[in-house]
């Protein structure tokens, strides 16, 4: 990460590229004499280079020993002049020339940590390597400014620099920079390239966290721009912890006093503890450097990494490095109003209830912690910003079901009791606030005149590296293939009708959450949907009947008998008739393609519901197409498999309805005849036991019955 | 429920003592300093908690940072409570002795029932390489 060389006064950018090109052992030697023993001693460091490449985190940690620990040693004997030039292409490399003829030394690093610094150098300085004529007037320029600001006062100068996200200035004499060349024209797709690269890892809590919403719902077109190695800043806490402290405190700084103009900082570096202002910070890391001695001199403890004190109280830490924090036990006494409006009402008021209930309880030992308040209240909003951020739903209703309808119902039940006693208005109302669906349909980009696709590829727009062509298939592929298709089609429509049928299960619920206006589009929605499920079980000849092979095709699947069940209330009457007969038809087949599935039986309860509202000759009909093939009643009826105990049961009891209903009938007394017949026919003991049956059954077969059969039944039908 | 009513979020429990079970079946009792999106979590005077049986022993590891994927489960600790189990604390060598010869236990009556089952031509793959798949 360093290298060091010495170099001579007068060397030119020229002897400085080949110097770069340095050996592995120099490194070694200079590391040494920097770090190690040869620089303890003596300040023989004439003059150090320091070649750091885009890790400016560590720099700026060793950077800080560095200054810690050597620059006292130098800071007694000779006076630095550090005298920065900027190299582009080879990272940033920054000179540390001694030269005579005395300067100040807190200016100096100062100049020396603002121009290394990429996040305050903002100054005229580029944030990015532009070519050397470039850089170096910029660099000129900035050090120019810099040294107009000489008023000895560090604050002035960091001030001068400014914040660290200012935008570059003084781009206007860098007309040369040939990051900015535009792209040729475009011909479609109005976000390219990369999005915009802050100066920050992308994990990193923002300094600013007001550009967070912004940034993610308006992603901004971007000019496509060869891609920069931008430095980040040195994602530094806000504030020194209390081990950088500790260290600071027994580092060799304790060693010769200061001038006295560097004096009042002390105080600033404490204040920049406490308000974690970021300004402040650079000036106290500088003032690392001219640490004084001028207040109290904290009897911090020598242990001051780790140490766990678990079950006892917080050790003696008590001293601080100056004054306490103002604003130390008084976080949680003002009442914090917090944004509930998209709560309901009654989940507003208990949490009020809750968190009046909890009261403040644990504030004095936060207070007494000195690790503490490590997550500044910055850091805390950003994380919970962001939390907040991906609770923002579409469709409430989708995504945050059960509280929805468990507000809905609780509403109902309280406007149900308070009915009639007062004429309360919509006060419990839930209004959840919903963020616009915004389609972002994405294009490839192409450029006019362009041979291929663009290489460019970003999170914004992704390259397409396959070309997907449908192809048709040849011939003897397709006869395998078809029976796969055909069940592939069934499952297709299986899943297409659910889709519909599901909207309008939940056509009802959404009605009443939508607002008057948009509910007209909701009817009609709704129309389309049901039109579209009753179309989709019809012949494609003929629109009214309903298609046999269609309904059995749906039903071979173990979903379609479930999606048929669901949707057997929804269809208009005749429909429905039209499937229960189909179903009748087909049962034996039904019953034998659904050995497997086991699902026929929750067709009983739709079913037997369309039964109860057929007249009595679709009934008989019904009854007549049971009976269609020869012994199809008696097989189905022996049919020993669990299920069908409620498809017999279901099949008794419809004769029993028929008969009930319409007594009078002469094909009715036929059927009934051949149903005793059957049930007869049947060994009782295969004969599973019926899930209900009608009361009256046995008294009606009592009439068309002698009474020997009447026993048998009997105990048939129990 | 401090910044964001309604919410489930971390943001309140730092700064106090927590334990964490993780994964791969550590518990690390620490205190909360900072949180991220991901429930990353920082501990701080974190100790290793071994528990064997009913004894237990304290490894002091320092500062932690748990990957928030790692987390089984994450409470905190109430200090005021006090502390009446009936586990014993041991000290650290003794605890790790005691959870080597619990390993190896395992690992014997793992080899015997893995021989039983070749015998039958039976196999179950071991559940460490699914992880949770």
């Amino acid at each position: 990460m360093f290298r060091y060389s010495s170099l001579d006064d007068d060397c030119t950018l020229e002897e400085e590229d080949d110097g770069l090109i340095e050996e592995e052992d120099e490194i070694d030697q200079f590391n040494d004499d920097t770090f190690g023993a040869g620089a303890i001693g003596g300040s023989s460091m004439k003059s150090v280079q320091c070649c750091f490449l885009q890790e400016n985190s560590h720099f700026f940690e060793l950077l800080r020993n560095f200054l810690e620990v050597e620059l006292f040693e130098l800071e007694v004997n000779k006076y630095l002049i550090l005298n920065l030039r900027r190299q582009p292409y080879l990272g940033d490399i920054i000179y540390v020339d001694e030269r005579s003829g005395g300067s100040d030394l807190a200016e100096s690093l100062a100049r020396f940590i603002l121009d290394a610094d990429p996040a305050i150098a903002g100054v005229g300085a580029a944030e990015r390597p532009a070519p050397s004529p470039g850089s170096a007037g910029s660099v000129l320029s900035a050090l120019r400014g810099l040294d107009q600001s000489r008023e000895g006062s560090l604050m002035s100068i960091i001030k001068e620099a400014g914040l660290p996200k200012r935008p570059p200035q003084g781009r206007a004499d860098e007309g040369h920079d040939l990051s900015e060349r535009a792209p040729p024209p475009r011909s479609s797709s109005p976000v390219i390239g990369s999005p915009p690269v802050r100066a920050v890892p992308i994990g990193t809590p923002p300094k600013h966290p007001m550009s967070l919403n912004h940034q993610i719902h308006h992603p901004t077109a971007v000019h496509v721009r060869a891609p920069i190695q931008h430095r980040y800043p040195a994602p530094f806490p806000e504030r020194l912890s209390p081990n950088t402290l500790l260290n600071i405190a027994n580092s060799p700084l304790c060693r010769g006093p200061f001038p006295p103009r560097v004096g009042p900082v002390l105080s600033q570096l404490q204040r920049a503890q406490l308000l974690n202002s970021q300004h402040i910070f650079m000036s106290a890391s500088l003032q690392v450097a001219g640490f004084p001695r001028g207040g109290p001199g904290p009897p911090l403890l020598a242990g001051g990494g780790f140490r766990p004190f678990f079950g006892g109280p917080p050790p003696p830490h008590g001293h601080r490095m100056g004054p306490p924090p103002p604003h130390g036990p008084h976080n949680h006494t003002p009442p914090i109003r917090h944004n509930t409006t998209h709560l309901h009402p009654q989940h507003r008021r208990l949490l009020t209830q809750r968190m009046q209930s909890r009261g403040g309880t644990g504030l004095d030992r936060r207070s007494r912690d000195p690790y503490s308040n490590l997550m500044s209240q910055k850091e805390k909003e950003w994380v919970t910003k962001i939390q907040m951020m991906q609770l923002q739903s579409t469709d409430p209703y989708l995504d945050d079901y059960y509280y929805q309808n468990y507000y809905e119902k609780m509403e109902k039940r309280q406007e149900r009791e308070r009915d009639s006693s007062s004429k309360k208005e919509h006060a419990t109302k839930l209004i959840t606030p919903q963020v616009a669906k915004v389609e972002h349909t994405y294009r490839p980009v192409q450029f006019a005149g362009s041979l291929g696709k663009l290489t460019v590829s970003s999170v914004n727009n992704p390259r397409k590296m396959i070309d997907a062509v449908v192809t048709t298939r040849s011939d003897d592929e397709k006869r395998e293939k078809q029976v796969w298709n055909k069940r592939r089609q069934i499952l297709y429509t299986v899943e297409k009708m659910y889709s519909l049928l599901l909207e309008v299960q939940d056509f009802e619920k959404r009605f009443v959450q939508t607002p008057e206006e948009e509910r007209e589009a909701l009817l009609e929605q709704h129309k389309t949907n049901t039109e579209q499920l009753c179309s989709s079980l019809q012949e494609k000849e003929w629109e009214d009947r309903v298609s046999d092979e269609q309904c059995v095709m749906i039903m071979s699947v173990r979903k379609g008998k479930r999606l048929i069940a669901r949707l057997l209330p929804f269809l208009p009457a005749s429909q429905g008739a039209a499937v229960v007969m189909v179903i009748a038809r087909n049962l034996p087949a039904l019953a034998k393609k659904d050995k497997q599935d086991q699902v026929l039986c929750c067709l009983v309860e739709p079913v037997s519901a369309v039964i109860q509202s057929l007249s009595s000759s679709a009934l008989t009909d019904l009854l007549q197409e049971l009976q269609g093939g020869d012994g199809q009643l008696a097989g189905v009826l022996q049919n020993k498999v669990n299920h069908q105990q409620t498809v017999a049961g279901w099949l008794i009891s419809q004769p029993g309805r028929t008969c009930v209903r319409s007594p009078a009938k002469e094909e009715s007394t036929e059927l009934v005849f051949s149903v005793t017949r059957e049930l007869l026919g049947v060994p009782s003991s295969s004969l599973s036991p019926p899930l209900f049956t009608p009361p009256n059954l046995l008294s009606l077969f009592s009439r068309y019955v002698d009474r020997q059969r009447l026993e048998l039944l009997q105990d048939k039908l129990q | 429920m401090n910044y964001v009513p309604g919410t489930a979020s971390l943001i309140d429990d730092i700064d106090k003592k927590h334990l964490v079970l993780l994964r791969d079946g550590r518990t690390l009792i620490g205190y909360l300093r900072s949180i991220d999106q991901f429930a990353n979590l920082v501990f701080h005077q974190t100790v290793e908690r071994i528990h064997v049986g009913k004894k237990f022993g304290d490894i002091p590891r320092g500062i932690f940072i748990v990957r928030g994927e790692n987390v089984v489960l994450l409470g905190e600790m109430d200090v005021d409570k006090p502390c009446d189990t009936i586990l014993q604390q041991v000290s650290i060598e003794e605890i790790l002795e005691e959870q080597r010869l619990q390993q190896q236990a395992k690992q014997e009556t793992e080899k015997v029932k893995m021989q039983v089952l070749k015998d039958r031509g039976l196999s179950i793959p071991k559940a460490d390489n699914l992880d949770e798949y």
